[in-house]
């Protein structure tokens, strides 16, 4: 290819080209307004999203994912358009958990199309790119973050209520690059376990978020207590041997049933570090072998159980959430 | 410190600085090289670890031309203040304008350390 600057811009160049541009011509301008578009559906796509919250944590393995997928689905749950963006190009295990294992990315006229899982949300995934999901993908970190640049601008979402964006854990490319890429993200979510608080050096965190330019919404706290239940004499007193030596004890309803949430690792500390670093913390989600199962068999929980237990403690997640994008609306500040 | 923070309702920017005003009426005023001096993102957070690049920080500041920031709300705990010249990354929560108000160290006096998390 020529590397001689033709402008287009030039009047004598324009008037003289009767005939129409050059090859060349014509693959520079289309280089140009491929980027010019990349650059205008980035701005667009910000704007048709309302909402869009990350979701990140320092270690590997908490639940992320599971969180991404449970406050998409419970969003939608309440009507709402959801989108899920996931950024793990080494592990991307949101296709499975919202049954769509083995999708292809389906592109149409240069733009990426979402899959659509349960409730209708919109998945686009690495795991989308892969050939084959049991090999792992080493890609560089510069044709990584082009990718996640390349898969915000060409998606065509359309318009959406919020976008979840799950995360690999713990690194801080992915996070920068997404937020130079897609303006105005609400904030992050940090999840935690209660036996990783400790790790959570949320200090650093919180230093990440006002780098990054994106607030912290709040502390989530997963996998926080595990709840038995079972039936017996209506009335009658139960008790439950639980960890640490402690005993829990309830009261079966006038049909016999009750249930009993033992906690299995330290208790509160999500809440802990929340209070500690004074950023909002959001609520807990219980232990729950049901994500588990619905990690494997693509069903998530909230799908397959939309009363239950898990599905209401999202709920709750997810109005926490909701109460802290809702800017401005608390604070009466006055600025002049 | 922070724990009996009260709310800001007022934030009035001046020429050279700006007043704060509490929900107890208590009134602050920060100069805008303070403020700046301050910023927490992570290009001028380093800068305070050591006396040296925090005078030459403070000294590349108070070089820029005055003027008056434009402010934004940030969620419900901070804000951000852009500037034509010169840093405007830091998003500064409510805490670390009430400890600029009442003239203590923003940092609590950690260091700052590089990296997500
Ligand atoms: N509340 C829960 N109760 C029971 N199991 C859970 C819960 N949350 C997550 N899990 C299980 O823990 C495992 C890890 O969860 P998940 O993949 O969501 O974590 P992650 O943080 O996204 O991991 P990675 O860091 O690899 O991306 C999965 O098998 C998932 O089913
Ligand atoms: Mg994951």
């Amino acid at each position: 290819m020529s590397d001689s600057p033709v402008s287009t811009h030039d009047p004598k160049v324009a008037s003289d080209s009767v005939e129409g541009p050059t090859p060349q011509d014509q693959k520079k301008m289309e280089q140009a307004y491929a980027q010019m578009k990349r650059k205008m559906s980035m701005q667009d796509i910000s704007k048709k999203i309302k909402h869009k919250v990350m979701v990140l944590s320092g270690k590997g393995g908490v639940g992320k994912s599971t969180v991404a997928t449970g406050l998409a689905l419970s969003l939608a749950q309440q009507g709402m358009a959801v989108g899920i963006l996931d950024i793990d190009i080494t592990g991307p295990n949101v296709p499975k958990m919202m049954g769509l294992e083995g999708r292809r990315l389906h592109v149409e006229e240069g733009r990426i199309h979402p899959a659509q899982g349960h409730l209708g949300v919109k998945v686009i995934s690495m795991a989308f790119l892969l050939d084959n999901e049991d090999t792992p993908v080493v890609w560089r970190g510069p044709i990584k973050l082009g990718a996640i640049q390349q898969f915000i601008a060409d998606v065509e979402w359309g318009n959406l209520d919020y976008l979840i964006i799950d995360f690999p854990p713990g690194t801080s490319d992915e996070p920068l690059t997404v937020a130079q890429s897609l303006p105005d993200i609400d904030g992050m979510v940090i999840v935690t376990t209660p036996q990783d608080v400790a790790l959570l050096d949320s200090r650093k965190s919180i230093t990440f978020s006002e780098s990054i330019k994106v607030p912290v919404l709040g502390v989530i706290e997963n996998m926080s207590g595990f709840t038995i239940k079972g039936t017996t004499a209506p009335g009658s007193e139960v008790e439950i041997s639980a960890p640490a030596g402690r005993t829990e004890k309830t009261t079966a309803d006038k049909d016999g049933n009750f249930s009993v949430t033992l906690d299995i690792f330290k208790k509160g500390g999500g809440k802990l570090t929340a209070e500690e670093f004074d950023v909002p913390f959001l609520g807990a989600l219980p232990f729950d072998p049901g994500f588990v199962r619905g990690g494997d068999d693509g069903v998530h929980r909230i799908v397959s159980e939309p009363e239950g237990a898990s599905a209401i403690a999202f709920a709750a997640v997810v109005s926490a959430v909701q109460d802290q994008i809702k800017v401005d609306d608390g604070t009466s500040l006055e600025i002049i | 410190m922070t724990d009996d923070m009260p709310t800001m309702v007022r934030l009035e920017r001046n020429e050279l600085d700006f007043t704060l005003t509490y929900e107890d009426r208590s009134e602050f005023v920060v100069s805008y090289d303070d403020l700046r001096h301050a910023c927490p993102c992570a290009k001028c957070s380093p800068l305070r670890n050591d006396d040296e690049s925090s005078k030459s920080l403070r000294r590349d500041i108070e070089k820029l031309p005055a003027e008056k920031p434009k402010i934004r709300k940030v969620g419900k705990y901070a804000l951000g203040f852009e500037w034509v010249a010169g840093c405007s990354s830091g998003i500064y929560r409510f805490e670390r304008l009430w400890l600029l108000a009442n003239r203590l160290d923003p940092d609590n006096g950690k260091p700052y350390v590089h990296g997500a998390w």
